[in-house]
């Protein structure tokens, strides 16, 4: 089954637009309102210009990846590899040290974004040279 | 009396100096801590110089060479743009609202240069959490370009192009979401590889856009790009984008003769999607004609038109940037700069039908473009229409719209490089994009290599 035609996306509004950002928890002055209905009008023509003839089949699942099986499986399953994947050489891949002690999933994340400050940030100059 | 330590040195001439003890990495790092003080100022391409550290890693390099270690990055020094983490040091992302984060590692990347001997000068100047453009209301003014300090460095990896550039760091380390490695590179006229993803590990680089950002080497020539990727490719189970492929050589493997390859030029990019200015049509004219006399073989290729790549790119740029920054967005919106808000504020209207239609397109691209790769070894285009424009010129409201040639290579998942190919008539460099099929990033640096050697273009250097 073909996927329907795309409907271009439609125009919206600054008072439009104003309800969707006050229902993202965002609060923005006229001048950032005026911006955004800017950039939305451009990102807008993107979406109404993309193609979207594509069978739905053709999308089975979104990709995820799940963890290897730990090193405590039951023994019994470990009797049931196969010998000829014993066989099979290693690749040749340039492991990450430090992560070894690390599961799949668990990387450090970056920073948590810093909440709100009331300091102004130190000058220029001052945070330039360390 | 030593000998003065030259004002330039490529990553892969340095090492072999330092290698025969010719060099002292002490000696290399003090007299570019020296340029850094003396040139940047101009320039804006560090926003931290980290010298006592440096110092003191060229120490340990140089006590382990004369113990007869060795290596091709023992010794030399690096810089890394901001958003990559680095232990104990500031990591900003170019923005107040990191101002006092300091990581307590460093990122994949950082660790495996360390590991090979590489000594860290500082962190460079990016736009804002790598998206938008320079921006004149944050904490550090943007960076500037060596060839002609009005003029624009491309970004958002700015302070990498710069700082490679005008020789103030042998390397640096990008990062790519939609040609931010690349772009510098064409600009400032160095070399600039985004590899393919899952090559190199993004675990500790801020993210912008997980499902197109990768982190990737800036140089001044192809052959030190290799060597550093040599160093930072390989697989690491913490990023869960990274694949376990086999890995190296890409150094070595640099000057295998390219007669025979077939090298498809995007014609249809650079003469209707992204009209090129006549002198990138010569610079595109003079490279064909190079790689012809290099017994190369050229015919035309085609791929879908930019524009299907850009909106596929900008919709889940704009999605996942601003998901990843909507809670600080809602606290500390001020904070931001104007250009990064009007780059990411639009994905908060972006609804999740369009967002994964932009997904599945890309399905499609990555399959088109693929198929175009059973025709051809590479393929090449400029990757912007001209040389590096006025800073001046520069609009914060200014990309949504344009065409942008090297976004074709995130989305369609495949590495990519731009070389220094040529200049304009008033001296500014003219970048060269080569694009190969996934994971074909060795063939694609070796490309790079014999382009820019044929080419010529790395004896010249911004006065």
């Amino acid at each position: 089954m073909a996927s329907p035609p795309p409907a271009s996306a439609p125009i919206i509004s600054p008072a439009e637009i104003q309800i969707l950002v006050s229902r993202a928890g965002l609060v923005l002055n006229p001048g950032q309102v005026a911006d955004l209905v800017l950039a939305w009008r451009q990102v807008a023509g993107l979406i109404g210009a993309m193609n979207r003839e594509r069978r739905i089949a053709d999308d089975m699942a979104l990709v995820f990846r799940l963890p290897p099986p730990t090193t405590t499986a039951p023994a019994v399953a470990k009797r049931a590899a196969p010998a000829k994947q014993a066989k099979e050489p290693p690749p040749q891949v340039k492991p990450a040290a430090t992560a070894r002690s690390q599961p799949a999933g668990k990387a450090k994340t970056p920073p948590r974004l810093a909440p709100a400050k009331q300091s102004a940030p130190k000058s220029p100059a001052k945070a330039r040279r360390r | 009396m030593k000998p003065p330590v030259p004002t330039y040195l490529t990553i892969a001439e340095a090492g072999r100096l330092i290698a025969q003890k010719k060099l002292s990495p002490v000696e290399l790092t003090k007299a570019l801590l020296k340029r850094i003080e003396t040139v940047d100022p101009s320039l804006n391409a560090f926003l931290l110089v980290t010298g006592q550290k440096a110092l003191t890693a060229a120490r340990s390099a140089e006590k382990a060479i004369m113990a007869g270690q060795k290596g091709p990055l023992l010794g030399i020094p690096v810089a890394y743009k901001d958003i990559y983490e680095t232990a104990g040091v500031r990591t900003t992302a170019h923005s107040r609202i990191l101002l006092d984060n300091v990581p307590k590692q460093d990122a994949e990347t950082v660790r495996r240069l360390h590991d090979a001997g590489a000594i860290m000068l500082g962190k460079l100047a990016t736009h804002e959490f790598a998206i938008g453009g320079p921006a004149t209301d944050l904490p550090w003014p943007p960076a500037r370009n060596p060839w002609d300090t009005r003029r624009f460095t491309g970004g958002s990896s700015s302070g990498s192009g710069a700082a490679v550039a005008a020789g103030l760091a042998l390397g640096a380390l990008g990062s790519d979401t939609g040609g931010s490695i690349r772009l510098p590179a064409a600009f400032c006229g160095i070399a600039g590889l985004k590899p393919t993803p899952g090559l190199v590990s993004r675990r500790g680089v801020i993210p912008l856009a997980p499902s197109l950002d990768t982190a990737g080497p800036m140089a001044w020539t192809a052959e030190d790009c290799a060597i550093l990727l040599d160093a930072l490719a390989g697989h690491d189970p913490a990023d869960p984008a990274s694949v376990a492929v086999p890995v190296g050589g890409y150094a070595k493997g640099i000057e295998a003769p390219i007669k025979g390859l077939r090298v498809g030029v995007l014609r249809r990019f650079f003469e209707h999607d992204a009209p090129a200015s006549p002198e990138v049509m010569r610079m595109m004219a003079d490279s064909i004609r190079l790689f012809r006399a290099m017994g190369c073989k050229i015919e035309d290729a085609a791929l879908p038109p930019v524009q299907d790549y850009n909106g596929v790119g900008r919709v889940i740029i704009s999605s996942e940037a601003y998901a990843l920054h909507e809670a600080t967005l809602r606290t500390r919106l001020s904070d931001y700069s104007r250009v990064f808000r009007i780059r990411v504020l639009a994905g908060a209207l972006i609804r999740a039908a369009d967002y994964i239609a932009a997904q599945r397109r890309r399905t499609d691209l990555i399959a088109a473009t693929a198929e175009a790769f059973k025709r051809f070894d590479v393929l090449i285009c400029p990757p912007v229409p001209d040389a590096a424009p006025l800073l001046a010129e520069q609009r914060p409201d200014d990309g949504f719209a344009r065409p942008l040639i090297t976004t074709v290579a995130n989305v369609a998942a495949v590495p990519s490089m731009v070389v220094c190919a040529g200049f304009t008539t008033t001296g500014l460099p003219l970048g060269l994009e080569i694009m190969g099929p996934a994971w074909a990033d060795g063939l694609v640096l070796r490309v790079g290599h014999q382009l820019e050697r044929a080419a010529g273009t790395r004896d010249r250097r911004p006065a």
